[in-house]
């Protein structure tokens, strides 16, 4: 049976609570390998690992409650070896450079911040910085709606008004959060959110951080910020 | 101390859910040579909307007609951006707006004023069209 691997702390990782489970229908204990100073958070492998609902979820929940005692290094959902002994095999190789990382990620927690534009709030904005636009939209207001043509050239230039906007708020989020944490990461591509970035914040300064995002929320109001966290600092293990 | 499930910490009236954070459980995260990684083949809640605004012609269209139905008076409360109404608007707040983003950047910064956790809820009411669609499907994924 092969083993499931959630994370690598200290061997001095404090115990987990005799109940954690982990991936698995009935789900799976969890236990701790020690080798050196490390330990690696494993349970065995259900035969059908899936990325299901549940199964992602206790990845995720194991490396929170594991996280909030100690550093952790959280791994990828789904990382499996084919034994316990081979588990220890890549820990004993590696000891030094997962300690120095789990010594940069002592007391340290990501917040992931996803920004998206209000719509109405957005198109205020664009209309009440071009004369040119609000003249266009008050000529298609006039024309009942306008010609299709007329909607298409307005459009058009709102469109690229909008998006040149995504640009520059897509940084001021960056800018505006970064100084309340210790590193930036930015978020898989391809997610279609203006900003999607992770930042690594220290445990105690968790409240400065949300109070960052509170006042980036109260100062642009045409932002809408959807923030994560604390979470295992997936973003910030390599 | 208290252990929170991270898919329910999020502080700052942030939303949260398993849905938010897939991606990063996913393509984040140690990974090990060594070991192999199960199959993400067939998942579906990997699905993610492209919510930045495409250049194309049904955006141009939908676009000039929410230009249109934009209701400037009471619009102005909410984003009081209007150059012919900026001078009527007094409350705090209006004072960056009106502004460039990139200026109001500096003061978002330097005024770090307190805001109470609920006053970000004040602003789902406007929220748009792709946001709520999310809301309601992750609800669903999450049944």
């Amino acid at each position: 049976m092969s083993t499931y691997v959630y994370g690598i702390a200290r061997g001095s990782h404090p115990e987990l609570p005799e109940q954690t489970t982990g991936v698995g229908n009935p789900p799976m204990p969890v236990r701790a390998l020690r080798v050196g100073e490390l330990a690696a958070l494993v349970s065995d492998a259900p035969e059908d690992l899936r990325p299901k609902r549940r199964d992602l979820l206790a990845h995720q929940t194991v490396l929170s409650e594991a996280g909030a005692v100690g550093a952790v290094l959280p791994m990828r959902f789904g990382s499996l070896s084919s034994d316990d002994e081979s588990v220890r095999t890549v820990l004993a190789e590696r000891e030094k450079h997962y300690l120095e990382r789990l010594d940069a990620l002592d007391n340290k927690v990501e917040y992931n911040v996803k920004a998206t534009h209000d719509e109405e709030a957005v198109l205020h904005q664009v209309l009440a910085e071009d004369a040119e636009l609000r003249a266009l939209n008050e000529a298609n207001r006039a024309a009942g709606g306008g010609t299709y043509e007329q909607k298409l050239r307005l459009g058009e230039r709102v469109v690229a008004a909008v998006q040149q906007r995504e640009k520059r708020d897509g940084e001021l989020v960056r800018q505006a959060l970064e100084a309340a944490a210790g590193a930036v990461s930015p978020g898989p591509e391809s997610s279609g959110w203006l900003a999607n970035v992770s930042f690594l914040v220290d445990r105690d300064r968790t409240a400065d951080f949300v109070e960052a995002v509170d006042a980036l929320r109260k100062e642009h109001p045409h932002l809408v910020l959807q923030v994560n966290g604390p979470l295992p600092p997936y973003s910030f293990v390599e | 101390m208290t252990v929170v499930p991270a898919q329910q910490g999020g502080g700052g009236g942030g939303t949260s859910g398993l849905y938010d954070v897939l991606e990063l459980v996913l393509d984040r995260g140690l990974v090990i040579d060594a070991f192999v990684r199960v199959s993400l083949v067939g998942i579906e809640i990997l699905k993610i909307d492209i919510r930045v605004v495409v250049a194309s012609v049904d955006t141009y269209l939908r676009f000039a007609e929410a230009c249109n139905r934009l209701d400037l008076e009471t619009g102005a409360n909410k984003s009081p951006g209007l150059p012919e109404i900026v001078g009527e608007v007094t409350e705090s707040g209006a004072r960056g707006k009106s502004k460039g983003a990139l200026s109001g950047a500096a003061e978002t910064i330097s005024d770090a004023f307190q805001q109470a956790r609920s006053g970000g809820d004040g602003q789902s009411e406007s929220k748009p069209r792709a946001r709520r669609t999310t809301t309601s499907r992750r609800k669903e994924e999450q049944e």
